[in-house]
């Protein structure tokens, strides 16, 4: 079973992904699995009705907001990033976590490289699929690069403002 | 002047290993150049013809002495012994090896300095009214809201992957010196009524390919609500800026293809939903304001004597004085404006010596005070009129005292074909050929003020498209061409240039600045500058005399 | 006639292709026929060099007083330097910067179109 890079409590860890990502020209196979947007909106409430978990895969160009409903019911959005530099999955992690209050896994699939690390996790991503051969070790330093921080975010991080007041 | 702090300094420091890390993995192959060049540029560094470019941070246009000797000592130590100011107040070096720019960044960071976020498809250096704190016309000190904007801005965790680049300016007087209206975000300080402070907010401004004027989409924020209505901004436009068209994806034409109500819209809706959680708290900001507190002036009479004798004695001094010192809010003090438009120099460039001599200058009679302006100029802000003749004898010695500010040989021009890997034609020579035209000072005050911008290619670094004259050069099978536009301006009253005719040749442009001259000289009201002659006259009698001419 | 360039990576220093070796005077550089397969086969060389150079390219040559030089103004920029200055390789002198000085261009370097077609 294939793993990714889990952030939990503050640690990286190399877990087991539960989940099968599934393509929308293949069958859905049996057990978790991750899926389009499009194919969620078709099959979504089927596959949860026969109680296993689901994810959605948000690419770069779909609105996080069409999740906004279903989201209670979702085990896990995965972001896309179709080239490291598009930086829209930035706002969408930060408005899933801030906006929607969603709980579950929000994973960074596609480009992913540890250079980007440290953005992700201050938007609320807490799982990772590098495509780098990035190993927790890793990402855990590139994450951590910073000692400060200027603004807030969704990882509550302590801005530098509030540090000076201290 | 913003003092840095630990926090302030460690992120240099954090930054700079970073960089380093970064730069190790390129050498050694761990990182292909589509992955590492990003990275650079964040660190601005470019790769240009000759060289790796690199360009440094100048927070507002702000530096202090120590600062600037540290650019003349690297300028010195890595480069070849000289720095080119640009039109968004920062300095390029050259002649880098990217083997050397992460030692660079340390010595940067030692005098708390950087070149984070020059480059890249990130918020850039936020530019600021270079009279700050000197000008009587001032809202609000712009440095305060500039540099407050800096930090918010720096390794954003959302807004640092944007479609493109994002720039950023702050206006505070009714006289705008940063191009504000040429933005993607300019801010215009203002009082409501009832005296409370904001801003005019603008956003959609642009050069380059598709010149734009940013419209002004909220007429009054209040100032504590700053920093969650640039989130609304930015996360408008980090999720539908266009990703698909690299010339097609700046803010300016969102807006324009959303028009001017519907993007203020959107960003109101978002505004709205984010609230006030994000707004930089009252002690934050009330700490930078600190920083900034006005200096220790001294009493002094408006009149000074010693200025007005040597005033009255060398005429030389009278005309720095007529075209290079403006007026102070404090009585008895000037702003002294320094001119790198010497002619047949190099717009823009000084050497690490005349960095040296501005640095003491600053530090002896200047408050330790030196300001860079958009038109690669620089600027002491707080000089005693009676130590003006002292300051202007060592200028002079430098090179650095051509009394031509805003006059037509006060050019602006990118490095161009000479340096940059993206240019069409050169832009230094052609700058060089005009000055030189008008190297007589009585002709140069006679045409008065008289902006001309040079750029090198579409991209529009030299701001071509909001000069009075503006040159652009294109490459027209494969020799050097320009297109000359009129009436263009960068002020409060921006407009984009319109076209003059066919485009000319390297060696016909000179010449042609000088037949535009002879018809406004001609043409001219009483009172009118160059602008104003065109703005009433049209392109007609321009257009007519040139190409009649290059026939 | 065809000569292949690029810029070595950690300096940033124009350099033109020389028998496998990377070296900074264009008058020491190979030249390829326009037919030379030679000439591309070098420019896929380099391109296997990630470490030692950036995005090299062919570049049209055309002749100047009895040698060769770049046919765009940009490429005998970059074989020279800038024109404000006498700063770069143009400070070394001699025939070969002489030729580089005095040559007339027409047509736009083709490796210059393929990397804006690129971008």
């Amino acid at each position: 079973m294939p793993s990714r890079i889990k952030l939990k409590d503050g640690v990286f860890s190399l877990v087991e992904d539960p989940f099968t990502t599934v393509s929308d020209d293949w069958a859905i196979p049996q057990g978790d699995v991750i899926i389009s947007l499009t194919r969620f909106q078709a099959e979504g409430e089927r596959l949860l009705s026969e109680g296993r978990k689901v994810g959605v895969r948000l690419e770069a160009d779909e609105e996080v907001e069409a999740l906004a409903y279903d989201l209670p019911q979702l085990s896990v959005v995965a972001l896309a990033f179709p080239k490291f530099g598009d930086g829209r999955a930035y706002s969408y992690a930060s408005l899933l976590r801030e906006r929607f209050n969603y709980q579950g896994e929000v994973r960074a699939v596609g480009d992913v490289l540890r250079e980007q690390a440290g953005f992700m996790v201050r938007c609320g991503f807490d799982a990772f699929e590098p495509a780098d051969g990035s190993t927790p070790e890793v990402w855990e330093r590139a994450a951590h690069r910073f000692r400060h921080v200027y603004q807030r975010s969704i990882d509550r991080r302590t801005p530098a403002f509030v540090e000076r007041g201290e | 002047m913003y003092q840095y702090d630990t926090i302030d300094k460690d992120m240099l420091a954090d930054r700079s290993a970073e960089f380093r890390g970064q730069v190790a993995r390129r050498l050694a192959g761990e990182l292909n150049e589509d992955q590492f060049k990003p990275l650079r540029l964040r660190n601005g560094l470019y790769l240009q013809l000759h060289a790796y470019m690199l360009r440094i941070a100048i927070p507002y246009g702000s530096l202090n002495p120590t600062q600037l000797r540290k650019l003349a000592w690297i300028g010195r130590t890595y480069d070849k012994g000289y720095g080119h100011f640009t039109t968004r107040t920062n300095l390029q070096f050259h002649w880098i090896k990217l083997s050397d720019a992460p030692d660079i960044m340390d010595h940067l960071a030692e005098v708390d300095m950087h070149a984070i976020q020059t480059s890249g498809n990130c918020i850039r250096n936020v530019t600021a009214d270079p009279y700050a704190g000197a000008t009587a016309e001032e809202i609000d000190d712009p440095r305060v809201w500039a540099e407050a904007i800096r930090q918010w801005s720096t390794v954003h965790p959302e807004f640092s992957w944007l479609p493109r680049k994002f720039k950023i300016a702050v206006t505070a007087a009714p006289k705008d010196r940063t191009a504000a209206k040429t933005h993607d975000i300019g801010l215009n300080l203002k009082r409501a009524r009832d005296g409370s402070l904001g801003f005019e907010v603008m956003v959609g401004g642009g050069l380059g390919r598709l010149p734009h004027i940013a419209p002004t989409i909220r007429e009054f924020l209040p100032a504590p609500r700053l920093f969650s209505y640039l989130e609304a901004i930015l996360r408008t436009y980090n999720r539908h800026g266009r990703r698909d068209n690299i010339h097609k994806a700046r803010v300016k034409i969102l807006v324009a293809a959303l028009g001017r109500e519907e993007f203020a819209r959107q960003v109101e809706a978002e505004w709205e939903k984010i609230g006030a959680g994000s707004d930089l708290p009252d002690t934050e900001l009330a700490r930078i304001r600190g920083a900034f507190a006005p200096k220790n002036f001294e009493t002094l009479p408006a009149q000074s004597e010693a200025f007005e004798e040597a005033r009255a004695a060398k005429p030389a001094f009278a005309r720095f004085v007529r075209n290079n010192l403006k007026p102070h809010k404090v009585p008895g003090y000037g702003i002294v404006e320094i001119s790198l438009k010497a002619i047949g120099e190099t717009p823009g460039d000084a050497t690490a010596d005349q960095m040296e001599v501005v640095a003491d200058l600053a530090e002896r009679f200047g408050q330790n005070d030196i300001r860079v302006t958009h038109e690669q100029n620089l600027v002491l802000p707080h000089v005693k009129l009676d130590d003006v003749p002292a300051v202007w004898a060592s200028l002079a010695e430098a090179g650095l005292a051509t009394p031509n500010m805003n006059l037509v040989s006060d050019i602006i021009a990118c490095p161009g074909l000479d340096y940059c890997a993206l240019a069409n034609a050169r832009a230094i020579s052609v700058a060089q050929h005009i000055a030189e035209k008008f190297a007589d000072p009585d002709r140069a005050e006679r045409v008065g003020e008289l902006k001309v911008k040079i750029s090198g290619c579409i991209n529009a670094c030299g701001h071509h498209h909001v000069g009075h004259i503006g040159i652009l050069g294109v490459d027209k099978k494969g020799e050097e061409f320009y297109q000359l536009t009129l009436g263009g301006s960068g002020a409060e009253d921006a407009a984009v240039g319109q076209a003059l005719g066919p485009a000319l040749p390297y060696d016909k442009v000179a010449d042609a600045v000088d037949t535009l001259v002879e018809v406004y000289l001609r043409e001219r009201s009483d009172g009118e500058r160059f602008l104003d002659t065109f703005r009433r006259t049209g392109v007609a009698p321009f257009k007519e005399a040139v190409y009649a001419v290059a026939d | 006639m065809k000569a292949l360039t690029a810029n070595r990576l950690t300096d940033g220093e124009v350099v033109f292709w020389k028998a496998g070796q990377w070296v900074e005077s264009f008058g020491d550089a190979d030249l390829f026929a326009d037919d030379d397969p030679a000439g591309e086969a070098a420019e896929a060389h380099g391109k296997n060099q990630p470490t030692v150079v950036v995005e090299p390219y062919l570049i049209d040559l055309v002749e100047s007083e009895g040698l060769w030089a770049p046919v765009s103004y940009r490429e005998r920029i970059r074989a020279l330097g800038p024109s404000n200055l006498n700063h770069g390789k143009q400070t070394a002198g001699g025939a070969v910067i002489a030729a580089l000085l005095n040559a007339h261009g027409g047509a736009r370097s083709k490796g210059r179109v393929d990397l804006i077609k690129r971008k």
